[in-house]
Order: structure tokens, then C-alpha cells, then sequence
């Protein structure tokens, strides 16, 4: 009797070719995209997409063109961020889908964008009678499908707002294995430091390249002196950098204003940059530029 | 997954117009052996029929519809913006709100195939509208 390793093809489906096929378009996607990284944290609330939106606006300031890939697929909200929400309206031809233009030109794909109305939330069913058991295998396709699927055009930087959590890696690192490195962020409180610490752990264990730590809300700059002054109490987040091998990339005060959008509709960074937040993100932004360049020599 | 016919040691194909899913989401796929002819049903349960439509492949081949950009999550998010949905005109036919409705209801990776089968079925019949009944009618000539 023929085994399964005789009989060529599957009956029909060719499972296999279709498979292949859906990585040769990932693959001819992102080959037009010099530069990926993914900011992340184990903890959630440590300020990822402000930070996210900032170092973008960095570095379209210094000349690059940038994109952002929302991963965040349940709680998307950098498009908010950017002036990019479920009001855009979709371009889709046999290509792809079109991203949002955010603030500064800042190409953005994100689940918000795809939904009906602000207040809808990312459900994958309304039938109260469906089973939850694959919808980490869903999450995964729709992560394929938001990479792929999106006419990125030619990027220096695309940028990943990795969700809360490290599990997500999982994916990113399968769908993009040329990833220049992740971006960890803590805020210098022990609990996140405590999380962080495994997530850096698992990124090392998986073989990630870190470009580094950034300590987020790491003092308190005041409005009317600009002097800075201590917000958490906690271990030096560069000791926790020097303990796991890892850069430590420096620290951002913490600062109401940049997760808002300016009057001019523009983001924190590009209005504010010799405030001394301003001048902290500059100094991250050309950490991991440096950290690129020396990789890639 | 391959299917074997025993007899002849010959694998079994899948029949396009063997694929019913019904909106209970258990699916049905008809194979045959191409040398006797004999045909067997594979049935899945709902767990099974769920994993496959979450991996964006589509079963009995790539088809339009599966190409679609963002045709997963086009087709499985509950509430997805109509512009995800939109696919090419592919016939002539009418098709009634209620057999819009149930159409949209099979998973995407087996919905074309199904819609084949159902606009193979009305032209056979020289009928122009596609409606439940005329889908009902063709879940009984699959013999599902």
C-alpha cells in the first residue's frame, strides 16, 4: 500500500503550495522595507505606543520614511495617536490594502482602521456559541494578513507597537526572521522590571536580537521649572540593562504631552525637540540607528 | 491530510462540488478514487472546520476569494468595515438577501467552492435567482 510520502500532492488543496505561496508574498512585501523593529514590554501601561509614535516622528524627522504596524490587534491605539481611525477610508485592489497616512506622513496599518465605528471592539465572532479555541491561530493569520496585505512601499523603518505581553514575539519573529531587534521598554517601577526581565529572557532565549532597554516615565520633568524629579521607586532600570547583557538606550522623562497630538495636529516630538524629552527620544532614536549600522557592518 | 482508495492504491481527489458546509459549521468534503470511482465523505466537526478557516488556507485549492488582501480577517471579524467584504463579480445570477446572508455565513476558505457549485447548480437549472430554496435544493443533490 502507497504511503503518505507517495502520493504527490494532498487531492487537491495543495495546503502546502498555498502556504508557500502566502510567504513568498510576506517575504516580496517586506524585501521593500530596509529596517524592522518591534517595541515591546512584558507589562503593560509602560507607554509603548507613545513612545512608538515619537521615535517615528524622530526619524521621518531625520530624513527616513517610516511606517507602523500596529500589532496590538485587541487594543489597537496608535492610529488614534497618529489621526489614522476607523474614519479612513480603505483602498483595496488585488494588491493589497493601502495603509492610513498618519501625522508627518507616517504610513499606519492597524486593526482600528478596519472596524466600523471608534467604539466597535475586535471580535472575531458574534456567535456567543463559538469556541475560543483557535483564536491565537486566528491572531497569527491576521498579523500575516496586516504585513503582507498592506502596500507598504518602499520603508526605511517599518515599526512594530508590539501589544502587552511578550507572546506575540512568537509570531513576529516566525513572520519577519530578518528583524534588526526589539526595543524593550519598562518604566523603572520593580513590578515592570520584573516582567520585562522575562521578557528580555525569552527574547535572548529565542535568539531576538535586543537593541536595547528604554527606561519610559523615568522621572518627572516639571512644566513650570523644567526641572526633573524622581515618579517610581525602584531598582536603577540600567542595572537590570547591565545584568541581562543588554544596552541600556536611555531613559524618557515622563511627560503628559507626548502622547497627545499637538495643536497643529503634528506629534510631541516634532514641535517639542530641545525640551529635555524631546532631546531623550532623539537620543534613543539615534541608539538604535547605531545599533543597525553597526549590525549591519 | 491524504486519502487513499485501498483497493486500487490510488489517491483519492477532492470533488469540487462535494464541498457543503453548513451553518453549523460542520463541513462535508466529497473524495473520489479517479480509477474505480469509489467515493468516500470526510466529515469534520466544528473544532476541526474553525482551525482550518483560521490558518487563511482554503480547501480544494487557492481560489479569488481566499487572494483577497486581508480575506481572513475580512471574512471573521464581526465588525469589519463592508469594504472587506467586497469580492469580484463573479456571475450574472440574483441572489436574494436571505441567500446573501447564508452564503456569508460559510467559512471563507470553502465559500467559493460553494458558491460554484450553487451558481453550476442554478445555470444547469436555467434559473437567474439564487435564493434559500434553490440552495436548499442543492444541499440535497450533494446528498448532505
Amino acid at each position: 500500500m502507497k504511503t503518505y510520502e507517495d502520493l504527490a500532492g494532498d487531492g487537491g488543496s495543495n495546503i502546502i503550495s498555498q502556504v508557500v505561496s502566502q510567504r513568498e508574498k510576506l517575504s516580496a512585501r517586506l524585501a521593500k522595507i530596509k529596517h524592522k523593529v518591534a517595541l515591546m514590554s512584558g507589562k503593560g501601561g509602560v507607554g509603548k505606543s507613545s513612545i512608538t509614535a515619537n521615535i517615528a516622528a524622530c526619524l521621518v524627522d531625520q530624513g527616513y520614511s517610516v511606517g507602523i504596524l500596529d500589532a496590538d490587534l485587541n487594543g489597537p491605539c496608535i492610529g488614534n495617536l497618529l489621526g489614522v481611525g476607523c474614519e479612513q477610508k480603505l483602498v483595496i485592489d488585488d494588491d493589497g490594502i493601502d495603509p492610513g497616512e498618519g501625522a508627518l506622513g507616517i504610513k499606519i496599518m492597524s486593526m482600528d482602521m478596519l472596524l466600523l465605528s471608534p467604539d466597535a471592539p475586535v471580535m472575531w465572532t458574534d456567535d456567543a456559541e463559538a469556541t475560543s479555541t483557535w483564536v491565537s491561530t486566528m491572531e497569527s493569520t491576521a498579523l500575516r494578513e496586516l504585513l503582507a496585505d498592506t502596500n507598504w512601499g518602499e520603508l526605511d523603518y517599518l515599526l512594530i507597537d508590539m501589544p502587552p505581553g511578550s507572546d506575540r514575539m512568537d509570531n513576529i519573529r516566525d513572520l519577519i526572521p530578518e528583524l534588526a531587534g526589539v526595543v524593550e521598554i519598562t518604566i523603572p517601577s520593580q513590578l515592570s522590571q520584573y516582567i520585562v526581565s522575562k521578557s528580555i529572557t525569552k527574547n535572548n532565549r529565542m535568539g531576538v536580537p535586543i537593541i536595547g532597554l528604554i527606561e519610559n516615565m523615568a522621572t518627572y520633568v516639571c512644566p513650570h521649572c523644567n526641572q526633573e524629579g524622581k515618579l517610581f521607586e525602584g531598582q536603577d532600570a540600567e542595572k537590570l540593562s547591565s545584568q541581562k547583557g543588554i544596552n541600556y538606550i536611555g531613559k524618557i522623562p515622563f511627560d503628559t504631552r507626548i502622547s497627545r497630538k499637538t495643536d497643529s495636529g503634528s506629534l510631541f516630538y516634532t514641535e517639542n525637540k530641545d525640551s529635555v524629552t524631546g532631546k531623550a527620544i532623539a537620543s534613543v532614536v539615534d541608539a538604535i540607528i547605531k545599533f543597525i549600522e553597526d549590525k549591519s557592518n | 491530510m491524504k486519502f487513499l482508495c485501498i483497493p486500487c492504491d490510488e489517491q483519492m481527489e477532492t470533488q469540487m462540488d462535494g464541498i457543503m458546509p453548513t451553518e453549523n459549521k460542520n463541513l462535508v468534503m466529497k473524495f473520489k478514487c479517479k480509477k474505480c470511482g469509489h467515493m468516500i465523505a470526510m466529515l469534520t466537526n466544528q473544532f476541526e472546520t474553525e482551525f482550518v478557516s483560521k490558518i487563511g488556507v482554503e480547501l480544494g485549492g487557492a481560489s479569488n476569494v481566499g487572494s483577497r488582501p486581508l480575506s481572513m480577517v475580512g471574512s471573521q471579524l464581526s465588525q469589519a468595515k463592508k469594504e472587506l467584504d467586497k469580492g469580484k463579480a463573479e456571475d450574472n445570477l440574483v441572489w436574494t438577501e436571505e441567500a446573501q446572508l447564508r452564503i456569508k455565513k460559510v467559512p471563507f476558505f470553502v465559500r467559493n467552492m460553494a458558491k460554484k457549485t450553487i451558481i453550476n447548480f442554478a445555470l444547469e437549472k436555467g434559473v437567474t435567482l439564487i435564493d434559500a430554496k434553490l440552495m436548499d435544493e442543492v444541499r440535497e443533490k450533494v446528498g448532505m
